[in-house]
């Protein structure tokens, strides 16, 4: 009997355990972000196609000839995961052998990698023709948010 | 300028005077700023490189890059390479990349250009682009040659060697000229092409060899390379989920020997001036799913030779009849099974004469082993990522044939063994690249 109790408790307390974690993890896998742009970025919304030429480091002017400056988390950053997964539609490893081929052949540059979200939205804000990516709560005036279509 | 001065110092006396004495403080060593407050490169400037050391242990005399047979295996495998780009106006791009690469006899680590060119933008669009590259570009061959000497962006240590051989790779790496490129992007893909006029760099002495046998090559002569043309077109879809590739080169060259064949000279070579074709195709096919990548290339080569008859010996055109087409290809899974670690299996074949897979007639004819003009490749590998810069390699083969051994690794005409056909090797490497 005691034992029953025990394996029953046991089995709950597990079930509970990973219920929270996986609530957790779902909580911060999907804690929204958006597209974030410097403020003198003109576009305020672009299409899947060349957000994702951006990020591939393939398209490198705004349509007002700007520079465009691409600014990435770490490929191990939840958020980069995200982001590339959901709205390039790639997954992280695909993005850095992409760059990698750019870069190693001399056909292209690599993105700026910034290590803390801070960061992002520092340099978005400050660096023309920026493009980058941020947690919706994080997010003020001194950014634009670009609306994916 | 003395008041400044004055105020630094200020606190420090402060802190003598009112504050209670604290623990031992070691004079701090001179900081770099962190990365990111680094002051800002000018124009974009962009500076990578990595460094490459490999060790190769083989078995049944067959050496790969150095004398890997020995009981100690070979250190002869070292990859070295910096690059710099710029782009100074939206539409310019400069970039240039000096590497070393030690690799057994074939490549003995000397410093020079990998490639190095302009690439202006024409015209780019939200959906296009179009542009012109003049310099020493890398020669866009199937889905590996443009970075392969940088280990990051191998599927493996040795990239599958009956496609990109390594013993006669000087005429693949690169070559100066002219390159146009572009793209299309839609919803349904992009397509992108590359295509140059260019010169090739060098041939080697391992080309010269298997154009004109080891006899051919010893004798005095000039090779003229007539020109390269090159292209690739691939189709991706989804920015690399599915990459489909076709790539297409033909090179002209044409030699001519120092002396012309005179029967009574054996000296003298038995052909005289002729030309080349070389038109190799490769078929590229790769799946990208978050755990695993498939992939997969062909290759068909064909060899052809023009004249080198000679009035004056009867019979001469030897190389005229030795026209040929070699054939490659491999299956390669690749498994992701954390970011960190994944590990890979491969079959890689190749066949130096399609019509003779077996190298019988080549054996009748030459009296050379049959199974020099073969190789069937096994290969399973792991690759551990320490960290984003730095990661670790391990491989394994079983080679049945020795089609794309090394002469000059493996020169029983300069006393070593004869190469068996059943061997082995085991392969470590780490790698660093920023």
């Amino acid at each position: 009997m005691i034992i029953k109790i025990n394996v029953a408790r046991f089995v709950l307390v597990t079930y509970l355990l990973t219920a929270l974690l996986f609530w957790a993890g779902s909580a911060s896998a999907t804690d929204s972000y958006e597209v974030i742009t410097n403020p003198a970025v003109t576009e305020k919304t672009l299409s899947k196609t060349p957000l994702r030429a951006i990020f591939g480091m393939r398209l490198q002017t705004w349509p007002d000839g700007t520079a465009i400056k691409v600014f990435v988390m770490p490929d191990d950053a939840p958020l980069h995961a995200a982001f590339s997964k959901e709205k390039l539609n790639v997954f992280p490893y695909q993005l850095r052998s992409a760059w990698d081929r750019l870069v190693f052949s001399g056909t292209g540059q690599a993105p700026e990698t910034v290590t803390s979200q801070e960061e992002m939205l520092a340099k978005v804000a400050s660096t023309p023709g920026a493009i980058g990516y941020l947690t919706k709560s994080r997010i003020d005036g001194r950014v634009n948010v670009l609306q994916i279509k | 300028m003395v008041l400044p001065a004055f105020l630094s110092t200020c606190p420090a006396l402060a802190d003598k005077t009112a504050e209670p004495p604290k623990p031992l403080q070691l004079p701090s060593l001179p900081q770099l700023p962190k990365l990111s407050e680094m002051p800002k490169l000018p124009q974009n400037l962009q500076i990578h490189g990595f460094f490459s050391q490999g060790w190769l242990k083989s078995t049944d005399n067959n050496n790969v890059f150095g004398n890997s047979s020995s009981a100690s295996g070979s250190f002869d495998f070292r990859e070295i390479g910096l690059n710099a780009s710029m782009r100074p106006l939206t539409n310019l791009q400069f970039s240039a990349q000096m590497m070393s690469r030690t690799a057994g006899e074939g490549s003995p680590g000397n410093i020079r250009l990998d490639y190095g060119f302009i690439d202006y933008t024409y015209f780019t669009g939200e959906a296009s682009k179009l542009g012109i590259r003049l310099g020493r570009m890398k020669t866009p061959l199937g889905l590996y040659n443009d970075t392969r000497d940088v280990a990051f962006t191998r599927p493996s240590i040795l990239l599958p060697q009956s496609i990109y051989f390594d013993r006669t790779r000087k005429l693949a790496l690169a070559a100066d000229g002219v390159h146009l490129y572009g793209e299309y992007r839609s919803d349904l893909g992009d397509i992108s092409f590359q295509a140059g006029v260019v010169r090739p760099l060098v041939l080697g002495s391992e080309t010269e060899v298997a154009l004109l046998g080891e006899r051919g090559a010893a004798l005095p002569g000039h090779f003229t390379p007539d020109g390269l043309f090159t292209s690739r077109v691939m189709y991706e879809l989804d920015e690399g989920r599915i990459r489909l590739g076709f790539s297409a080169s033909q090179l002209n060259m044409g030699y001519s020997p120092e002396y012309s064949p005179t029967p009574t000279d054996p000296k003298h070579g038995d052909f005289g001036a002729g030309s080349f074709r070389f038109t190799p195709l490769i078929f590229s096919a790769q799946y990208n799913a978050e755990k695993w990548s498939l992939t997969s290339e062909y290759a068909i080569r064909h060899l052809e030779y023009h004249d080198f008859t000679s009035p004056s010996v009867p019979g001469s055109a030897t190389l005229d009849k030795q026209n040929f087409t070699g054939e490659s290809y491999y299956f390669q899974g690749v498994y992701r099974f954390t970011p960190a670690w994944e590990a890979f299996a491969r079959y890689d074949v190749l066949y130096t004469d399609r019509d003779d897979r077996s190298g019988k007639k080549w054996e009748t004819v030459t009296k050379q082993p049959a199974y020099s003009r073969f190789a069937k490749d096994i290969t399973v590998g792991l690759r551990w990522n320490l960290t984003p810069h730095f990661m670790l390699r391990a491989e394994y083969h079983h080679v049945n044939g020795t089609g794309w051994l090394s002469t000059l690794d493996n020169s029983p005409a300069r006393g070593d063994p004869t190469p068996h056909q059943h061997w082995d090797l085991f392969s470590i490497l780490g790698s660093y690249r920023f």
